[in-house]
């Protein structure tokens, strides 16, 4: 047992890269989770009783973030509004995630015809304007936030397919691949235990970004009326709402904007950190 | 005497979080004019690292303390131009892997040419001319033809050659060589030994000849420094320290070289065939590809071109050849990783290119393969205990829980501690994950064990340790054992049988001590000699 005294654990070099970034992005984004999760209890009003009375009126005690045309408070809006939006960020990165995945999987480590054809298709996706192609997949399938979802799942798996491939054709020929073949694993064994864990990465810090675009485009689809309807409180509908009256009222479209812009960062930010921390341990 | 180079007192340390790291410790060493000083040590001794701090190479993060004086200057002192004008010019260096310190976009000529026109300030047409006599004085044929030439036309040992000319461009009194044989084949390390060899004896050049392998150091060095853990352990001339090792740790360096291990081989072994290769080829086809479609040829290459080998049931069958002989394909091809383009594998009777389904799956629970790179072949994300269990239940051997118990037995039996089963292998020195790597293939008890290149990226006395380990396990799981490796002096120790391969060609196959005594081939002949041996390189010092 000569070579345990002779061990040293190998460290990254600079242990706080990113750290930081982490931190301040995963506050944010806990912060919004937890007001859309106690929504009902921290909103002061019920986000779509309309006042007459309240109508247009600016940021005050009462009303912190003012009302909008309908006299709905503003603030109590954006709050309920996060369930919504975190929601769609959720699931519009999960089912693209997921399908990407597993044709990226199957592609890269079967290569042949599979390959060729999904990579064709993914071509042919990618020649496509992303928003364009969702937007034409919602006129088609009728608004609303399922539709939007479906469309999402057509569209976007393209970008996580082709990059897990990437990892799995340098993967596939890695020394432990062959190791697991020589053992007489099978395919799937191969594919699930050793391929997909160690393909994982940029996929992760990936998918972090990409909530960011599906959050902003779901609430640009909301603004253009194809995602989520009225009277819901979503922030892309909320500022179509308020579009009308940005002269005399600019709390209405300001504040919903701001959520979006918040979570949109704090969502980077994680991203952002996890790819340096991730950088120093290749 | 009036040294060439002295360094004193040498620390490095390098900033790793908030931690410094001591690389280098207290080492002084000097270095004579025309003389040849070796530094012998493993992996983490501090070797390059000291080789490297003489002209400033080393990362932003490291610090250096002590002196370095050079022909009465101090290296130390410098600032970074003074240095960098002394690089080259008076100090040259040349390097592990010739590839990566040639620019794939500049020429040969160009490599050669540049440090004239830096340091010399010579036009064109002169440095051309002088470039010219370099590569000729570094033996590379054609040089005319070859100065336009880029890397990735040349072999390694040509680029080797490549990298001494543009080192020695400026006529410096002194060569820093880090392990530059280290990646070439036997056969082109002993050419490029002698290259050194002779511009030391004709241009009185001075060298510090790292290495970790002693029977090159001791073929080539007047002196030599054995160095450890950033330290220096032991110095003297070759013979006195290879002779009359002070330190134990120079004898157990001594003791672990390949030449000195105890003999494992045991040449007369009866058993009957467990595998026959018979009339094996493998082609590799460059299919499809931009050239093809632009036109080009597609090229085949013959990998493996009509291979006969009988492997015996329990002895240990050396393959042994140098980098693209086609010893791993043979492996490869066993194992069925790749398949054969034609001729036969048997194993026990069954045809191996025709089996399917469960019967591959038995087959290859029978046959098992341990890698060259133990880090590569382990997956980085599995634990030790994982990585040993997971054939045990994946072949329906055990249960989940058992294989984790027998995981253990198993560390044991690779002399493996238990409190390492939940290590990653990036936690681990490169002999413990050799062992896991040994562990899992042994954890289906297999009948015979295909062992590529195994101790290549290990340290001598790792690998003493590692041969050993097999050797004992051999006799233990009656095991049946093909070792392919380039190193023959390993091969000499370690097999009963072995044969020799040449661009994918048999060339000799018979007992070990026949083929190294005896060979029948010119070309077996030449690698024998090529290959370093510590013995026979001091008796050849002691003749001159």
């Amino acid at each position: 047992m000569t070579d345990v005294a002779t061990f040293t654990p190998q460290r990254s070099t600079v242990p706080s890269a990113g750290k930081l970034e982490i931190i301040i992005g995963s506050a944010i984004i806990v912060t919004w989770l937890a007001m859309a999760l106690g929504a009902q209890w921290i909103a002061p009003y019920d986000p779509n009783t309309i006042s007459l009375m309240d109508i247009l009126k600016g940021p005050s005690l009462a009303h912190p973030f003012g009302t909008d045309h309908l006299g709905r408070d503003v603030l109590s809006r954006v709050i309920f509004g996060a369930r919504i939006d975190i929601w769609m960020g959720f699931i519009g990165v999960l089912a693209p995630l997921v399908i990407g995945v597993t044709i990226g999987l199957v592609s890269g480590y079967f290569g042949g015809f599979i390959d060729t054809f999904m990579m064709r298709l993914v071509d042919v996706t990618v020649a496509f304007p992303f928003f364009i192609l969702v937007i034409a997949i919602v006129g088609v399938l009728g608004p609303g936030l399922s539709n939007y979802f479906i469309a999402l799942a057509l569209v976007a798996w393209v970008a996580y397919a082709r990059l897990i491939r990437a990892e799995v054709l340098v993967l596939k020929r890695a020394e432990f691949i062959d190791a697991a073949r020589a053992l007489g694993y099978s395919h799937r064994a191969i594919l699930l235990r050793h391929i997909l864990p160690n393909s994982l990465g940029p996929i992760v810090i990936y998918a972090w970004t990409d909530a960011v675009l599906v959050i902003l485009a779901g609430a640009s689809l909301g603004f253009l009326g194809l995602g989520a309807q009225p009277p819901t409180a979503e922030w892309g509908v909320m500022i179509s709402d308020g579009q009308p009256y940005v002269i005399q009222a600019w709390w209405i479209c300001f504040f919903p904007g701001l959520a979006a812009v918040t979570l949109g960062l704090g969502l980077i930010l994680v991203s952002d950190g996890m790819s340096r921390r991730m950088r120093i341990v290749q | 005497m009036n040294d060439l180079l002295t360094v004193e007192n040498l620390n490095v340390d390098f900033l790793s979080g908030l931690m410094r790291v001591e690389a280098v410790r207290n080492v002084s060493f000097t270095v004579a004019p025309s003389e040849i000083l070796g530094i012998v040590g493993e992996s983490g001794s501090g070797k390059s690292v000291s080789c490297r701090a003489v002209l400033g190479l080393l990362p932003g993060h490291a610090r250096v303390n002590g002196r370095i004086i050079y022909d009465g200057k101090d290296l130390g002192a410098m600032s970074a131009n003074e240095l960098s004008l002394t690089r080259g010019r008076d100090i040259s260096m040349i390097f592990q892997n010739p590839s990566s310190h040639l620019d794939p976009l500049m020429t040969i000529g160009d490599h050669v040419a540049e440090p004239l026109h830096y340091h010399f300030g010579l036009d064109k047409k002169n440095a051309r001319i002088k470039a010219l006599e370099l590569l000729d004085v570094v033996k590379i044929q054609n040089p005319e033809q070859r100065y336009t030439a880029y890397p990735h036309e040349l072999s390694g040992g040509m680029k080797q050659r490549v990298l001494i000319a543009s080192a020695l461009a400026c006529q410096p009194r002194m060569l820093l060589a880090d392990e530059p044989t280290t990646a070439l084949d036997v056969t082109v390390q002993a050419s490029i030994l002698e290259l050194l060899k002779s511009l030391n004896r004709d241009h009185g050049l001075s060298m510090i000849f790292v290495s970790h392998d002693l029977g090159v150091i001791a073929e080539i060095c007047d002196r030599v420094v054995v160095m450890r853990g950033g330290e220096i352990v032991e110095q003297g001339s070759v013979n006195q320290v290879v002779g009359n090792p002070q330190h134990e740790y120079t004898r157990l360096l001594i003791g672990s070289q390949p030449g000195r291990l105890d003999s494992y081989n045991q040449p007369s072994h009866e058993g009957h065939a467990l595998l026959e290769i018979e009339q094996l080829s493998v082609r590799f086809n460059d299919k499809g590809g931009l050239g093809t479609l632009l036109g080009g040829r597609s090229r085949a290459v013959n990998a493996l071109d009509n291979i006969n080998i009988n492997i015996r049931s329990g002895e240990t069958f050396g393959i042994v050849g140098e980098s693209g002989s086609g010893k791993s394909t043979i492996a490869r091809a066993v194992v069925r990783l790749i398949e054969a383009t034609s001729g036969a594998i048997v194993f026990q009777g069954k045809l191996v290119g025709d089996l399917k389904g469960l019967d591959l799956v038995e087959y290859r629970r029978q046959v098992q393969m341990i890698f060259q790179n133990p880090y590569d072949s382990l997956n980085p994300r599995a634990s030790v205990r994982q990585t040993i269990a997971e054939p045990i239940w994946r072949h329906g051997l055990a249960t989940q829980q058992d294989a984790n118990e027998r995981a253990i037995e198993l560390m044991a039996m690779v002399e493996l501690s238990e409190n390492l089963a939940n290590r990653r292998p990036r936690q681990l020195s490169g002999g413990q994950c050799q062992r896991v790597a040994i562990a899992r293939a042994l954890a289906l008890s297999p009948r015979l064990l295909i062992a590529d290149e195994v101790t290549s990226a290990l340290d001598v006395t790792i690998q003493a340790q590692v041969l050993k380990l097999l050797a004992r396990l051999k006799d233990s799981q009656d095991l049946t054992i093909i070792y392919i490796s380039h190193d023959l002096a390993v091969v000499r120790k370690f097999c009963d049988r072995v044969a020799v391969l040449r661009h994918g060609k048999l060339i000799e196959t018979g007992l070990t001590d026949k083929v190294f005594d005896q060979p029948a081939n010119d070309y077996t002949r030449t690698l024998i000699d090529a290959a370093p041996e510590l013995d026979s390189a001091l008796l050849n010092a002691a003749a001159l």
